[in-house]
């Protein structure tokens, strides 16, 4: 869809010179969103690009970390800057074959790096190709702090989390709303002796039955990975591709903190959010890709100097994952400093006098040492 | 005489430090006012020492010497100085050495009177020159160094094994000494004949007495009463190690993947892994076998690197450099 913008779309930054030079292209230009996408190159590397707003509503109610949503309604728009990690996960995803079995990537980092906002900027990238996303905000938050743990109605030892299932449901209902009257269930699913889906009814009957009857929604979040994973990047016409982003992967192979009743500690597998998340990121399926990212923040009793794959996910989580092609996200070069510094200037945050100065860039530096959660913060000092 | 004119108009409690003539005199003003005229000194300076009991009068107390120290030469023969362990006397070492906590932003104290130094222990008496002095004492009761063994190298592959003793001579009550019993002996597992087996068990049933890094086995005993017994403790100890670890038991045979000292990547999961993704790309043809499709895509270039690489991530620990190359291995791999 066309989408008329009567201001600038791309900023362009000197990369010869670090002064403060941005000259603006403020031109009328008609704003292409998958155009933008595909010529991004890695001469865009550095650069900032907004992500429009319809898009943001749909694409992420609940995937941006929450200092970035509290910058995008201070700014009034979503601006994320292209960088490294990014543009070689859309590089792969360009070049993949989608006949061969799902790819797995692993964004990690030091804490604060980028690693959220970077997989949200290939979703975008995803989303505008027409993928459908699966966009699981953090897998911690589906072990840690549940009130209700339910028993498994469909299998015995297993446990259900009716809110979060819930809250997912409703979230991906918001993402992929084109999506679900055009896939059919392949089989009969049956939840109670009254109620039962049949085959061939659109998907979006199957999350309204996980929306109403919140007993069952763990079971019916299952079913629908399940579907998804049969149905993607079939020969049919009706073929998609299905792009699965979990946020925190280290969470599906650690312990988590929820007792059952006799204080005895539940296992990530006896989940049925888990399990079946678990199962959907095996490497059986073919027609997408997996991109996760591992997370120290919310992780439960993991050191917080740990960011290489390997600590975080364990033994047991680096040989389920295996093979995948490991990324690094790493602190800000001074390209991309010097960009996001310009981008703060410009929006008029830095409202110090002494941060506009040589002297001051410096002083930011040395403080975040180009950190951009840091530095984020620190600017909001300023 | 300064002293006497000033005593009636100070005050009974002060106490004034002075220094006449490079010696310092304390003058204590309370209780000597009244006896300071009374005092007269050979060239008009009071003297007085701490007070004595019981003594009103005169007391000459021994004038102050200098310091040997300033009598000794650059060249001197420090061995006569300190030929033995003795406690640290400032006045005949003739170094400025300064020890303790500086207080108030002051400087460590100096050396004279200083407790600190005369509490630890000092190595005055052992000097290099002292050394030489004591090996030519000890030289008519050695014997030769034989000439063949004149590198280390020949030393650790005639003799491996090295025993080490400690005799102590002290004069007390007793000439004998406890410690004198303890027998340290190392040996390295590279000259023992060991395949590979026999070299983990090894290692494994001497715990701590084995280091990794210098590859050496080292056994202390000390639980004889006698020297020669515990040597042949420890010469015991080494003799049922080797043959007890070129034995395989039974039990040995249930040695799980856990158990494994290190990562062994044939049989792991991730081998199965990979070879379940590379199958699932490439499906089995009608006449192919799977054992000869495996073995086909085992001897591959590309899943040979992809092993090497998840054998060092496990077993070296993670780094950057690792996770890169770990990176190539399954870019090339899948064809990304």
């Amino acid at each position: 869809f066309l989408h008329l913008r009567g201001h600038k779309t791309l900023r362009k930054h000197c990369t010869e010179k670090y002064h403060n030079i941005t000259t603006w292209t403020s031109k009328l230009c008609l704003f292409f969103p998958i155009s933008t996408q595909t010529c991004h190159t890695e001469l865009h590397a550095g650069q900032y690009y907004t992500l429009p707003p319809a898009h943001m509503r749909t694409l992420f109610p609940h995937g941006l970390p929450p200092r970035f949503q509290m910058q995008m309604k201070t700014f009034n728009e979503a601006c994320v800057m292209v960088r490294q990690p990014a543009l070689e996960l859309i590089t792969c995803l360009r070049k993949a074959d989608y006949s061969e079995p799902a790819l797995r990537y692993v964004l990690y980092g030091e804490k604060g790096c980028g690693k959220t906002l970077s997989l949200c900027h290939v979703l975008h990238f995803c989303s505008t190709q027409g993928w459908l996303v699966l966009h699981i905000p953090d897998a911690h938050l589906w072990v840690k702090n549940c009130r209700e743990l339910l028993p498994s109605s469909s299998r015995p030892g297993r446990f259900d989390q009716p809110i979060q299932a819930l809250n997912w449901l409703k979230n991906f209902k918001t993402t992929n709303e084109h999506f679900l009257s055009k896939i059919k269930t392949t089989q009969r699913y049956v939840w109670t002796k009254r109620e039962s889906t049949e085959e061939g009814r659109p998907l979006g009957e199957l999350v309204d039955q996980g929306v109403s009857r919140v007993k069952s929604s763990s079971d019916v979040v299952g079913a629908l990975l399940r579907e998804l994973r049969l149905q993607a990047g079939g020969a049919a016409e009706g073929a998609f591709r299905l792009a699965v982003a979990v946020d925190g992967v280290n969470a599906l192979w650690g312990k988590t903190t929820l007792k059952k009743e006799d204080k005895s500690e539940v296992l990530p597998e006896e989940l049925t959010l888990i399990h079946n998340l678990r199962k959907m990121l095996r490497n059986d399926w073919c027609g997408g890709a997996i991109l996760t990212t591992l997370s120290q923040t919310g992780s439960l009793f993991k050191p917080r100097s740990a960011y290489l794959p390997m600590e975080l996910l364990g033994e047991e989580g680096f040989d389920n994952m295996d093979p995948f092609v490991p990324i690094p996200v790493s602190n800000y070069s001074d390209k991309e400093f010097e960009s996001c510094y310009l981008y703060y200037l410009d929006r008029n945050w830095l409202q110090h006098p002494h941060s506009r100065t040589e002297d001051g860039k410096k002083e930011l530096i040395f403080l975040s040492s180009r950190n951009p959660s840091i530095l984020e913060r620190l600017c909001a000092f300023l | 005489m300064a002293a006497s004119t000033f005593c009636p108009a100070l005050l009974p409690l002060l106490r004034i430090n002075c220094k006449f003539n490079g010696v310092y005199t304390r003058i204590s003003l309370n209780r000597r006012a009244a006896y300071s005229l009374g005092l007269t000194a050979s060239n008009g300076v009071e003297r007085q020492g701490l007070p004595e009991r019981g003594n009103q009068g005169q007391r000459r107390q021994r004038r102050a010497v200098e310091p040997r120290t300033e009598r000794m030469t650059v060249d001197q023969d420090w061995t006569a100085v300190y030929p033995t362990a003795a406690s640290f006397k400032p006045n005949s070492v003739p170094l400025p050495v300064r020890m303790g906590y500086p207080v108030k932003r002051g400087v460590p104290p100096a050396k004279k009177g200083n407790l600190e130094l005369i509490k630890i222990p000092n190595f005055l008496h052992l000097t290099p020159e002292a050394i030489k002095k004591h090996c030519e004492a000890l030289k008519p009761f050695c014997t030769e160094w034989p000439a063949a063994l004149d590198s280390d190298a020949k030393c650790e592959e005639h003799f491996p094994i090295q025993v080490e003793s400690k005799a102590y001579v002290s004069a007390g009550p007793s000439l004998r000494n406890p410690n004198a019993r303890i027998i340290t002996l190392t040996v390295k597992l590279s000259s023992l004949n060991l395949d590979e087996h026999a070299r983990k068990k090894l290692i494994r049933l001497s715990g701590e007495r084995y280091n990794k890094d210098t590859d050496t086995l080292t056994i202390t005993t000390d639980s004889c009463p006698m020297k020669q017994q515990n040597y042949d403790y420890a010469m015991y100890l080494l003799t049922v190690l080797y043959h007890e670890s070129w034995k395989t038991e039974a039990w040995e045979k249930e040695k799980t993947r856990a158990d494994m000292e290190e990562y062994v990547w044939e049989d792991s999961p991730s081998q199965k892994n990979i070879l379940e993704t590379l199958l699932r790309m490439r499906p089995l043809g009608e006449k192919e076998e799977e054992g000869e499709v495996r073995e086909e895509l085992l001897g591959r270039v590309e899943v040979q690197e992809y092993k090497d690489s998840v054998t060092k991530l496990k077993n070296e620990g993670e780094t950057e450099t690792n996770m890169q190359q770990y990176k190539e291995a399954v870019k090339k791999l899948l064809n990304i």
